[in-house]
């Protein structure tokens, strides 16, 4: 494929799908300059793997595959659970300051933290979901039956509430 | 759990706009580096193997050919050995990560077992090496355990190179154990409950006694036997 294609394609999909991305990859990581390899190294192997994309998916599930197999490699690598604090990873406020939006960063960041602590196997599902993915993009990327994403779901959504619950 | 509260998490949780720095960037500078790399692979093989045979030429007296033709047949063991270790394992990251976290599986265990090819490999150059050089050695008076240990310089940076890759293999292993019972252990948990008893590739490691297995886990050195 001709690189300025190819070139093109990676610059859409990392304006259309780049904050989603950043998100995945801050639900591996525990630290902002973790998250910001990580992403990195997701960004990376998009561009690797584009020569190979048919089209057979869409964008965002080619993108999301490659940030959830990132993801895992990383969590292979890194040398042991961390189970510190999590540092607070920054969230842009597009509205200035009134304190109502105060508490909605606080409880943005509570479920970001809750997500984390989850499970590899509800993270997983539990980041597409509010990624806003359907079922069968989430067989796609995850490589699970739809039946089983429906079971696995409903349990993580579950855990997901626990956490948030315990976090009060 | 209802629909609405679905969608105040969705909210929340995409709340977080912040588009990442420059990646574009560092995808160039990575892309720039992995060239290098493989550059830097084929102008080992060059210029050791080239300097090889440009040296046995200069020489002209045959010495140096038998240098030459071991370092080809060197440096080809290695190609060989780093292409059949890759061999069916490349795959492009864009595949499902069930499937995935089996290729990483595979590839670990792969590079485990192929360790000692490379370790082999060493020690037949140090061996040929050093053979050669004895032999080639201007006082061949001196025994070989004593030309090896004292004789020069030279010999002892082989000792001291040697300890280095033989610490360096040490540590590698190490760190791809521990990827690869990461890896199981991640394996299970996507995969559910069930899978345990199918893959408790784990307990075979603990059995080994290897003592890399998960740190965790409270009852070290002593098989499940619940699974």
């Amino acid at each position: 494929m001709d690189r300025t294609i190819l070139e093109q394609q990676f610059e859409r999909i990392l304006a259309t799908q780049g904050p989603a991305l950043s998100r995945l990859a801050a639900s591996y990581t525990n630290t902002l300059s973790d998250r910001d390899d990580l992403l990195q190294e997701i960004a990376f192997a998009i561009w690797q793997a584009l020569p190979k994309f048919r089209g057979d998916c869409s964008e965002r599930t080619f993108a999301f595959r490659i940030a959830h197999n990132r993801g895992i490699t990383y969590l292979s690598r890194a040398r042991a659970q961390n189970t510190d604090p999590i540092e607070e990873i920054e969230v842009h406020d597009p509205a200035p300051g009134p304190e109502s939006n105060l508490s909605q960063r606080q409880r943005a960041e509570k479920l970001r933290e809750a997500v984390r602590r989850l499970p590899i196997a509800y993270r997983q599902v539990i980041t597409l979901t509010l990624e806003g993915l359907g079922y069968k993009e989430f067989s796609e990327v995850l490589g699970i039956s739809e039946s089983n994403v429906g079971a696995r779901l409903t349990r993580a959504r579950q855990l997901l509430l626990e956490g948030l619950e315990g976090q009060k | 759990m209802t629909d609405l509260e679905l969608q105040n998490w969705q909210e929340q949780w995409q709340s977080e706009p912040s588009i990442p720095m420059n990646l574009r960037k560092s995808v160039e500078r990575q892309s720039k580096l992995m060239r290098i790399g493989l550059i830097g692979d084929v102008a080992v093989t060059l210029v050791i193997g080239g300097g090889s045979i440009a040296w046995a030429m200069r020489a002209g007296n045959g010495e140096f050919v038998p240098v030459a033709i071991a370092a080809w047949m060197f440096l080809a063991a290695a190609w060989i050995f780093v292409l059949m270790a890759n061999r069916g394992l490349w795959s492009p990251s864009a595949m499902e990560s069930s499937a995935f976290i089996d290729l990483s599986i595979r590839r670990s265990r792969r590079t485990l077992a192929t360790l000692w090819f490379a370790v082999a490999l060493f020690f037949a150059e140090v061996a040929f090496g050093l053979g050669w050089a004895y032999i080639h050695s201007v006082d061949r008076r001196v025994s070989m355990t004593a030309w090896l240990l004292f004789s020069s310089l030279r010999v002892d940076v082989v000792w001291l190179v040697t300890a280095l890759f033989l610490g360096g293999v040490v540590w590698y292993r190490r760190r791809k154990q521990y990827e690869l019972v990461r890896l199981l252990e991640l394996r299970k948990q996507m995969s559910g409950p069930n899978f345990e008893n199918e893959f408790d590739d784990g307990s075979l490691f603990e059995r080994k006694g290897w003592r890399f297995y998960d740190s965790r886990r409270k009852h070290r050195g002593k098989p499940d036997r619940s699974v």
